[in-house]
């Protein structure tokens, strides 16, 4: 096969992986895998999740647990059926060009691990298994009561009778489930296993580096309660000009916004733990985070700093388009690719905020104070936004938005502050100083 | 009392040695100074990062299992992040103690040694711990590297008991390796050129030097201790087994690491790009001019006829054909590395390109000569001059700035097993380079590549070797220290000959004096040497 090239000249792996989950029912799994999907998808490399539950579940839609034992001869059947179905679309999605495909499923025998090896290896696709081990009981019956009694299965039931339903068919699959490399005969195989939430982990034959970085990324993941939020600087003196990028210092509006900032920061807490402020390395956003308490932690990160214009830098759009008419067109064209002269684009971008994500994933409290690129990209990948939406997404000034991670996506609460702004948002085509967004698809 | 006993170790103490020259690798040297941590993200007031405290990695396992490497790998990796890291091998302090030439008495590593050896064990062990715990408490030190075999769970066990006593966490890291190639592949590569295997297969030397190991150190355990926090690297990374450590982020980021650490050896080429048509543009993205693709070409033939000479230099000493080493081209995506690398493509090599690579960006400086930016930011000027490696003009990258975007590319490096040809901006180039052979940040954006040589950096165990090898031919313009480069003004060498003149600074470079005191073109290393007493060496 020949190497794709990803966007704009930057190539990528050549490898195709597969992500593989293992593990009873209520380990997390699903958590997981939606959040490498996620991670892997705002890195432009093309992933997919595969649920096999969701295949099933077109068969059967509310099945008792005794559809899950395997004496069952019929849900045997039906679900050996899902995981074909489950495993044809991934190969086909493969074939289409995917790159890291996650097949979400509890492939719980040695026997179904192989087979699912055997399919995938024919294909030239690596294979790297995930397991999920958990005996901690009060752990599971969390996770229980937290996610699964509201999974499509048990729609209209009692939540405590669903619960112990639950539960059993967990045991069922408990009867048959073996650990990867537990008779010690599955020491080819390339997998990471994490037990009891991290207390110890394997890792078994890594082989390239997007393996690693799949690794790395999945050990630096946590469940602890936290939130991040997102705040642009105070207007600035060049927004006011309808000017792109720059260094300026803040309008008389912006230094009103950095004031008011804690508190609005502190209603969106709601208590005065610290949080860890994180700007960029401009003046516009050290401005901003200036007034915010003494006891908040700051950091100055140079990837925070706003997407660089390069030639274009200082000007407004109608300047750009009068100067550098097929840039501006191009750049409409595919905004997410469009690398200025001498400067940055969105890919960029993302590829510099790499490091930024990962100390958020392992972090707690976060408060990052950025440009309107930054945080669009940063909002991206919480919202998992295509590339196509995340360049155009209206982040308008003097907005503070929380954001939540939870088991299946991410929260948003704003915050406005009520001090006007001019609007820096474009529309496709437009080369207007200020204009308001329209009116579908905002924060 | 056994003369041994009293030699004095203090008076000995293992040798450390200040950094000499940027061309010899510095990671065992004794910083002097707190400048050097390339890739520091932010700073602390205690110097201590990421949240965590004071922490002893403590190695386990037993001699030709790859210790050193990993220890030496691992310093490199965190010093560069800006963790304050020192190795401590208990060989230096056995060999203090024991003089040249000493010996340990043969029951040293057995668990029912007789008493006179006990001491010599505990005196020697004493001395290690006493300098680990100077340098935690009273130099600022982060991250202290224990480098010993720590063959039983009882002395891991009291060990990770005394540190928490001095409230340092402990992290164990064992390298366990049970597959026969790769032992006999390691007690080849260092230890077999003893004068004791002389003459000997090289196989059979293996065999009878690991039959040795055994003998002398017959009692290993291997890490079960579910209470300590360790790290298993099991057959060099073909697997991990983590026991507890998530409690702190440190250990996350050298299991990273580690996973993409591998023995093999190979070679690493930094080149120049070539010259563009638009010279003193950092935003113009611009192609190279003729002159730019006829050193291409020169390149690429000078660096082929290097790779085959040396492959005929292996075939004349050992008689057979060795394997053609596949290389691997990495660019930046600026469009003059890429054309730099296309005679290569052209032959078939694979070359890939990363966004990462891309040059220092010079900000307000863009375009302006030294004199424009010493009238126009005369302050800034002055700060630079202070701080060269992370100061950075408006708008402009720092050296530091740009270490930390390198970071996902030395990840890489240490992954690719391929020999790999590195063609990026000179600014690129001094950082990678800085990584390697581990040089100070005052030194960092003063390093020369002069278009003229090809940098070869060819890794060991216990240091990094630099070669440099010439280009013939090329037009003297195009060879100094970039035109295109930022004429950012950095502080000049001692004599203060810093030229205010715009122009002027790079000419120098090729007088015949500079010539002259240019390194020579061959090893300038004295990895060997170092090793040489690491040969008898059994941790």
């Amino acid at each position: 096969m020949a190497p794709k090239t990803n966007g704009i000249g930057v190539q990528v792996e050549d490898t195709r992986i597969c992500v593989v989950m293992v593990g009873l029912p209520a380990r997390g799994k699903s958590y997981i895998a939606q959040k490498a999907q996620r991670y892997l998808k705002w890195l432009s490399i093309p992933a997919a999740t595969f649920n096999v539950g969701s295949y099933r579940r077109n068969d059967s839609p509310h099945p008792s647990a005794d559809f899950f034992d395997t004496n069952n001869a019929e849900g045997e059947r039906k679900r050996r059926a899902a995981a074909e179905a489950a495993v044809y679309d991934l190969l086909k999605w493969f074939k289409n060009g995917g790159v890291v495909g996650i097949l979400d499923a509890t492939n719980s025998t040695k026997e179904r691990r192989k087979w699912v090896l055997d399919w995938l290896t024919r294909e030239g696709i690596e294979v790297i298994f995930v397991e999920s081990r958990c005996d901690d009981e009060e752990l599971i019956m969390a996770n229980i009561r937290d996610v699964k009694t509201s999974s499509p299965d048990y729609k209209g039931q009692d939540p405590e009778k669903a619960a112990q339903d639950f539960r059993d068919r967990i045991r069922n699959y408990e009867k048959v489930y073996k650990s990867i490399n537990a008779d010690g005969d599955e020491d080819d195989l390339t997998y990471l296993k994490i037990m009891n939430v991290g207390k110890q982990v394997i890792i078994n034959r890594i082989r390239d580096y997007l393996q690693s970085r799949i690794v790395y990324y999945l050990m630096n993941l946590h469940i602890r309660p936290r939130s991040v939020w997102l705040s642009r600087h105070g207007e600035s003196m060049l927004n006011l000009d309808g000017r792109i990028g720059g260094d300026a210092g803040l309008s008389y509006r912006g230094e009103e916004y950095a004031r008011k900032l804690p508190e609005l920061v502190l209603e969106s807490v709601g208590s005065d733990r610290p949080l860890t402020v994180w700007t960029s390395t401009l003046k516009r956003t050290i401005l901003t985070a200036r007034h915010l308490p003494q006891h908040y932690n700051q950091l100055q990160w140079k990837a925070l700093d706003e997407l660089d214009a390069g030639v274009c830098d200082g000007m407004t759009y109608q300047e750009i388009s009068d100067m550098y008419p097929e840039d501006f067109q191009a750049r409409d064209e595919d905004k997410y690719n469009y690398r200025y002269r001498g400067g940055e684009s969105y890919r960029d971008v993302v590829i510099r905020l790499e490091p930024i994500i990962m100390e958020l994933e392992r972090s707690e409290d976060i408060l990052i104070i950025s440009h309107q690129a930054v945080i669009r990209c940063i909002y991206a990948y919480f919202m998992q936004k295509t590339q196509e939406e995340s360049p155009w997404v209206p982040v308008p000034l003097h907005t503070l938005m929380k954001l939540t991670p939870r088991a299946y996506g991410t929260e948003v609460q704003t915050y406005k502050a009520n001090i006007k702004a001019v609007s820096t948002w474009r529309g496709k085509g437009s080369t207007a100083k200020h204009e308001d967004p329209l009116p579908e698809g905002g924060v | 009392m056994d003369t041994l006993l009293t030699a004095e170790i203090a008076a000995n103490a293992p040798r450390y040695r200040r950094k000499s020259s940027t061309f010899i690798d510095g990671i065992h040297d004794v910083s002097t100074d707190s400048n050097m941590a390339p890739a520091q993200l932010y700073s602390t007031m205690s110097g201590r990062l990421f949240h965590s405290g004071r922490i002893a990695i403590v190695m386990v396992g037993l001699p030709a299992r790859g210790k050193t490497h990993i220890c030496v790998s691992m310093a490199r990796y965190l010093q560069w992040l800006g963790v304050k890291t020192r190795i401590f091998h208990l060989g230096d302090y056995r060999r203090a103690t024991v003089g040249d030439g000493g010996q340990v008495p043969q029951d040293y590593f057995y668990p029912n040694a007789t008493p006179a050896s006990v001491m010599l064990r505990q005196k020697i062990l004493k001395k290690c711990r006493e300098d680990i715990y100077a340098w935690l408490n009273h130099e600022n030190g982060q991250v202290a590297i224990y480098d010993a075999v720590n063959p039983t769970a009882s002395g891991r066990r009291s060990l990770a008991k005394e540190f928490a006593k001095h409230d340092v966490q402990t992290l164990f890291l064992e390298s366990y390796v049970d597959d026969e190639e790769i032992l006999k592949e390691n007690a080849r590569n260092v230890k077999i050129s003893s004068p004791d295997f002389h003459g000997m297969d090289p196989d059979e030397a293996a065999s009878l030097y690991l039959k040795r190991i055994q003998t002398k150190i017959p009692v290993f355990e291997t890490m079960q201790e579910e209470e300590l926090n360790y790290v298993k690297m099991i057959n060099a990374g073909r697997a991990f087994f983590y026991n507890n450590v998530s409690f702190n982020y440190l250990s996350h980021r050298i299991v990273f690491y580690l996973t993409n650490l591998h023995i093999k050896s190979r070679t690493t080429f930094f080149v120049r790009a070539g010259t563009a048509t638009e010279e003193d543009s950092y935003k113009a993205d611009a192609p190279l001019c003729e002159e730019g693709k006829a050193y291409a070409a020169k390149v690429t033939e000078t660096l082929l006829r290097h790779r085959e000479q040396e492959r005929k230099v292996i075939a004349d000493r050992s008689g057979s054909e060795p394997p053609v080493r596949p290389l691997t081209v990495w660019t930046s995506t600026r469009l003059r590395t890429i054309q730099t690398a296309e005679p290569l493509k052209e032959l078939g090599y694979k070359v890939r390109q990363r966004s990462q690579m891309s040059q220092i960006n010079p900000g307000v400086c863009e375009k302006l000569s030294e004199r424009a930016i010493r009238a126009l930011y005369p302050e800034e000027v002055e700060r630079h001059e202070l701080d060269p490696y992370h100061h950075r003009y408006p708008r402009a990258e720092s050296y530091h700035d740009l270490a930390v975007r390198l970071e996902p590319i030395i990840l890489e490096l240490e992954r690719e097993q391929n020999d790999l040809l590195i063609i990026a901006h000179e600014s690129v180039l001094r950082v990678l380079y800085s990584y390697l052979m581990h040089c100070s940040t005052m030194d960092i954006p003063k390093l020369k590549f002069p278009r003229d040589e090809v940098i070869e950096i060819i890794p060991a165990a216990y240091q990094n070797e630099a070669k440099r090898i010439h280009i013939p031919g090329l037009d003297p313009r195009m060879i100094p220290g970039s035109p295109e480069d930022i004429r950012i003004p950095v502080p000049g060498p001692p004599s203060g000959q810093l030229s205010p003149i715009p122009g002027l600074s790079s000419p120098t470079e090729f007088t015949e004096t500079n010539i002259l005191t240019r390194p020579p073109e061959k090893v300038v290393n004295l990895a060997k040497e170092m090793v040489a007493d690491k040969v008898a060496d059994e941790d």
